[in-house]
């Protein structure tokens, strides 16, 4: 449909709703229920943290983490630096290379960690909800088990976590903003809780946490942000980071306080119900500020005071409801597919007149070519931008991300390089891989062969059966036959130095050795061996060359310009053996 | 401003009290079924007749399994009740339903009905408290069954169906003809947002000994209106947040966590303020807003509220007494009206959620403007498929071959618009999933005899593209039930067979390619065994009926198609309408012979 002009339509802010909808329903209380208990129960145990797994309804577990006060005291003055743990290496993104964890988290978590890998594969197993939960540093742990837990979840599993914290601290580096993983987490903050904001700079934080690494700690997950009027959801890191940071500053009390939740939750459900105060005017002409002012005010943060950008939030949430529309994510597909077809009939017709596809775009044969071209840029701005979305991810996730569309996309590279490698050598440009080759297509390449495995005997087969109607495998092939036609004019130029004669000549061998590769594996198409194709044209000065006395060279080699000098290739591709 | 609740409603005014008297008489009349009264129209001395259903406080007449009694309703009597998309059929509470239906034999056979639809009546079916949901089914039955339209008017009346019968009824055009009168602060019409519990139980068994008259001053129960309007505020907020574009990744996670009443209101509610005004709502968003909104707890204290939440269910004569007739009634469609807002008391926030409301009305409208545009391009598309057909047909061959082939450039750009055509209808089948287009979109002729046409051109091309590049092979058949084939189709298809009240499926003319192709697959796999000769004979007399009726083309017939070269290749024996088929090819052929000489 008709871009909307997205600019003009209203926009609202549902931070307030949806924080409401939370507490008004009994998910927190479910997860509450079972701390104060096993927080009370603890100090005739000796353990240092508490695990109690618990199934109020058959379909229902709840996993609730809480460390004693003693051990929580002794873990929070071991500071609040960040200790790079590789093990959480799957959350590794672009943009984070290595995680790091905060320290007295982990001096709880790894103690635990041989009994945790056993009940998160006993977990795993099991059907319906899992509530993962914990209070401050217990939170940080149940945290830490549920990336553990989803890192190790595969698409067949029936298990459907949710991870609630309450008061719990910030615990590393590494953000979760573009995963999906993102929305499993709930934190709930109350501002009166001096917990949460213990390890940021300008907090009263523990005796020996380093204010220098402060800044790197990122939250993740939804914060339902909590005061005595009322609550509001966000889930924007910034903001978060920004209301912990004020929040620091006005806290009160020592550490030792263990804020009650359960009394915050029966608060929060009975204002629900309440009519809220009046804190903005009449105005309603822009709904998103006059939403979004009441719910910051709610939670206790003046948009003036504590110079909150109204605007780039509203600008964030427009962005956000364009990127998500469901209906224009759809169409995009379809496009994409459109684009696809206009290339694949291209290449029918270089196949009706019995040219090769590379031959027929450098040179400009239908002159439709400018019109392809189009189609090959929209095809680029879509892969280029889903590669990096996958690259946003964490590790594991981008994996099984990228699993639904891979195939496409290296359909996609191998139909629309090769177009690219023909411009770029038609003007001019030398040594495409190293120095032109997109990022976009070194990574696809580079996830495709991991996926990829060796093919079985009958795949092979039927690849020889299928090769004529497939696409040549790799997508820089045909920059390899441009750079050997430049070697060739190297070696057969009598004003070339003797190392330029050398090195051309040990690029042509290489170069053979490939193509060999490539005919053995059935990983090229036919259309190459087409009449006045680059690669013929090549051969037809190459094979002037090798006509007279060379150097020793491999056996491939020579089974290379034997299967070419005899005209094998001719046979190639018609099912019988080259 | 300035009109009465009954010009607002299209009943007359005179009407509604002794409705409301004669709602609260029958609820209280639990020997009877209902109770039946003519009233005069004095100006135009018209009679209208009132039907009036009685009551129970049983707490196993409002509740029961699954939880909140739910209970899919789309069969037989309730047909329409369903989504034309995916969205399956509407939900409605199994306990109302199962009282309904102990009352409909009854109800159908009264001679005062016969008479009313005789002397050409204004039927009205009324009910109040638990007799509500039996006056909004019964209206509901009469409706499919297409006699003269009842209305139906509520008085406290709990929520009966879902967002899907809301739906329906406000695509099927009936929504104007229900009316449902709520006071401020009623707990009833808010008690099916919460599910059944202790607290709606005390509830019930403190209105039963009430209504009973057993104990004339039964004590109130206490504290159940935190859990009662907590859960219905859990659900207002959820629509909210659905209204308002809640862009939060967790919403669907913490969703599938929460149990929410499936229950929403539908039909035009009129909301009694208590000081003698009334506010006339129609979007069904805003009034769910307003129904939690209003009953919020402001300046008095809880125990206050909630005595009034019980004593107002019982107000509903002495406040329609005083305010009916009165020209106090505003209608808060087409913007708030800050002024009567200000008599239900809502707060900034629940203006916030009305205006959220409008704002969704207001963005469907504008979806819609924006669909026609897309009309154009609709057509611009179709227009080129149909000279693409037009000239397939001179080369004898047919566009469904000579697409499979692929051979002409023709063929080519054929695809292409196959493609875009395929990317708007399919842009559309995701905004109607969202609900982002007017609810009788899927009702518009306009836009059904659009759907058809491009269903019946383009179709057959999807399906020789399916069966050119053997994708039967991974996925089945063309046409499995859930199977390969493109929902967009199933779905305009359904528009159809819905519009001409035909049963599913039977419409599937832009099929019979799938049929020939399937069928030659089949004959190769399996021979000709009963099952193969059942179909080839089902598909003789769909071609002979389609191509009656027009709704096939008969460039099916084309000497060299796919259909008839198989059809030739059947051995006789199975081909029992053989010379009336023979008959048509001939026809055919000679059609075009003589157009092509011109």
């Amino acid at each position: 449909m008709k871009r909307r002009r997205m600019n003009q339509v209203p926009l609202f802010s549902s931070a307030g709703e949806l924080a409401n909808m939370l507490v008004t329903s009994n998910l927190i209380e479910a997860a509450w229920a079972k701390i104060p208990e096993l927080q009370r129960g603890q100090s005739a145990l000796p353990s240092s943290v508490q695990t109690m797994v618990d199934h109020p309804t058959p379909k229902c577990t709840i996993v609730v983490f809480a460390p004693s006060p003693d051990s929580t005291q002794d873990a929070l003055s071991q500071g609040g630096d960040l200790v790079p743990y590789p093990k959480f290496d799957f959350l590794c993104t672009k943009g984070c290379p290595s995680v790091s964890i905060n320290r007295a988290a982990l001096t709880l978590f790894t103690p635990l960690y041989d009994h945790l890998s056993g009940l998160k594969d006993e977990l795993n197993k099991r059907e319906g909800q899992l509530i993962i939960t914990g209070q401050s540093l217990g939170g940080s742990i149940a945290s830490l088990f549920t990336l553990f837990l989803l890192s190790s979840m595969d698409k067949e599993s029936k298990c459907r976590p949710i991870c609630i914290t309450f008061g719990s601290p910030l615990i590393g580096n590494f953000g979760l903003q573009h995963s999906h993983w993102n929305s499993f987490f709930l934190h709930l903050v109350s501002d009166k809780d001096p917990l949460p904001t213990l390890f940021l700079p300008s907090g009263r934080s523990a005796p020996t946490s380093s204010h220098s690494q402060a800044t790197a700690y990122k939250p993740f997950g939804t914060y339902l942000l909590c005061s005595e009027l009322g609550c509001a959801c966000f889930d924007d890191p910034d903001f978060i980071f920004k209301f912990l940071t004020v929040a620091s500053s006005e806290v009160a009390g020592g550490l030792q306080v263990v804020v009650d939740y359960g009394e915050i939750l029966r608060n929060l459900k009975y204002r629900a119900i309440c009519k809220g105060p009046r804190l903005v005017g009449e105005r309603l002409t822009d709904p998103f500020s006059a939403g979004i002012v009441m719910e910051l005010k709610t939670i206790g943060i003046d948009p003036a005071k504590h110079n909150i950008d109204i605007g780039r939030m509203e600008k964030d949430a427009r962005d956000l409801t364009w990127k998500t529309n469901k209906a224009s994510e759809a169409k995009k597909l379809n496009d994409r597919k459109i684009n696809m077809v206009w290339l694949e009939w291209y290449r029918k017709k270089a196949e009706d007149v019995k040219k090769d596809y590379y031959d027929c775009f450098r040179n400009e044969r239908f002159n439709i070519e400018a019109k392809i071209q189009w189609h090959m840029e929209d095809l680029t701005t879509y892969w280029e931008d889903m590669v990096a979305e996958a690259e946003r991810k964490p590790q594991k996730e981008g994996a099984s991300f990228r699993t639904g569309w891979l195939q496409a996309g290296t359909t996609y590279r191998r139909m629309v390089e090769p177009l690219d490698i023909a411009v770029f050598y038609k003007d001019g440009g030398r040594d495409y891989i190293n120095s032109e080759r997109s990022q976009h297509y070194k990574l696809l390449e580079q996830w495709y062969e991991e996926a990829a495995k060796p093919p079985t005997s009958e795949e092979l087969d039927s690849k020889k059966q299928k090769v004529s109607v497939l696409l040549t495998e790799d997508s820089c092939f045909w920059a390899h036959v441009e750079e050997a036609i430049l070697s060739c004019k190297s070696l057969t130029n009598a004003n070339s130095t003797p190392e330029l004669r050398e090195s051309s000549w040990n690029n042509l061998v290489k170069f053979g050795e490939y193509v060999m590769e490539q005919i053995e594996n059935y990983a090229v198409s036919p259309e190459i061996f087409l009449k006045d194709s680059c690669f013929m044209t090549w051969w037809g000065e190459y094979k002037v060359y090798i006509a007279s006395p060379s150097n020793p060279c491999s056996l491939r080699f020579i089974q290379f310009i034997d299967f070419m000098k005899t005209g094998r290739y001719g046979v190639y591709g018609r099912s019988e053996v080259p | 401003m300035g009109e009465t609740v009954g010009n607002l409603i299209g009943l007359n005014d005179e009407v509604i009290h002794p409705a409301a008297n004669l709602a609260v008489e029958a609820h209280n009349s639990p020997s009877k079924q209902f109770l039946v009264k003519k009233i005069k129209i004095r100006h135009d001395l018209s009679s209208v007749v009132v039907f009036a259903f009685s009551g129970s406080m049983l707490p196993k007449d409002w509740s029961g399994q699954p939880t909140f009694a739910k209970t899919e309703i789309a069969t037989g009597e309730f047909r329409s009740l369903t989504s034309l998309n995916d969205g399956g059929d509407a939900v409605v509470n199994g306990s109302f339903l199962r009282r309904f239906k102990d009352v409909i034999g009854n109800l159908s056979k009264a001679k005062e009905l016969k008479e009313a639809t005789e002397k050409k009546r204004q039927v009205v079916f009324a009910g109040y408290s638990s007799g509500g949901p039996i006056a909004i089914l019964a209206t509901l039955y009469f409706l499919e069954k297409q006699t003269p339209s009842p209305r139906c008017l509520t008085f406290g009346s709990p929520l009966v169906g879902d967002r899907i019968f809301g739906h329906a009824l406000r695509r099927e055009g009936w929504s104007d003809y229900f009316t449902h009168f709520v006071m401020k602060y009623d707990i009833i019409p808010r008690i099916m947002l919460s599910p059944s519990s202790t607290e709606h139980e005390q509830i019930l068994d403190y209105f039963k000994s009430k209504f009973d008259r057993k104990n004339i001053n039964p004590a109130p129960p206490s504290g159940f209106y935190l859990t009662v309007m907590g859960n219905a505020s859990s659900v207002a907020s959820y629509e909210a947040c659905r209204l308002m574009g809640c862009r939060n990744p967790s919403l669907d996670i913490i969703k599938s966590f929460i149990e929410l009443s499936p229950y929403r209101p539908s039909g035009t509610y009129v909301f009694c303020t208590g000081n003698g005004n009334l506010v006339v709502v129609k979007n069904p968003n805003a009034v769910l807003q307003i129904l939690i909104h209003c009953a919020e707890l402001g300046e008095s204290n809880t125990a206050e509220v909630e005595k009034r939440s019980l004593d107002e269910h019982s107000a509903y004569l002495s406040e329609l007494k005083d305010c009916l007739g009165m020209q106090a009634v505003v209608s808060l469609d087409g913007g708030p009206a800050t002024a009567t807002l200000n008599d239900l008391g809502l707060s900034p926030q629940a203006m916030l959620c009305l205006q959220a409301a409008e704002e969704f009305e207001n963005r469907r409208s504008r979806n819609l403007e924006n669909f026609r545009k897309y009309l154009e391009k609709v057509e611009v598309e179709l227009e080129k498929m149909r000279k693409y057909k037009e000239n397939a047909q001179i080369s004898r061959l047919g566009y469904y071959d000579s697409f499979k082939l692929q051979n002409e450039d023709d063929d080519f750009h054929a695809n292409v618009s196959r493609l875009e055509l395929a990317g708007m209808w399919d842009e559309i089948k995701e905004m109607l999933k969202e609900f982002e287009l007017p609810d009788d979109f899927e009702k518009k002729r306009e836009i059904i005899d659009l759907g058809t046409k491009y269903r019946r051109l383009v179709e057959p091309l999807d399906i020789a593209n399916f069966y050119r590049h053997s994708k039967d092979k991974e996925t089945g058949a063309y046409v499995i039930g859930g199977g390969p084939r493109p929902k967009r189709y199933r779905f305009i298809q359904r528009w159809l067979e819905h519009d001409e009240k035909e049963e599913f499926g039977s419409r599937s003319e832009s099929l019979f390619w799938a049929d020939v192709e399937q069928l030659g697959i089949d004959i190769k796999k399996k021979g000709y065994v009963q099952e193969i000769e059942e179909r080839i004979q089902q598909v003789e007399r769909n071609l002979i009926a389609w191509i009656g009726d027009r709704s096939l083309d008969d460039d099916v017939l084309l000497e060299n198609s796919t259909f008839v070269k198989w059809w030739r290749d059947l051995p006789p024996q199975h081909k029992p309408k053989s010379d009336r088929i023979e008959k048509l090819i001939g026809e055919m052929s000679e059609r075009v012979t003589q157009g092509t000489k011109i």
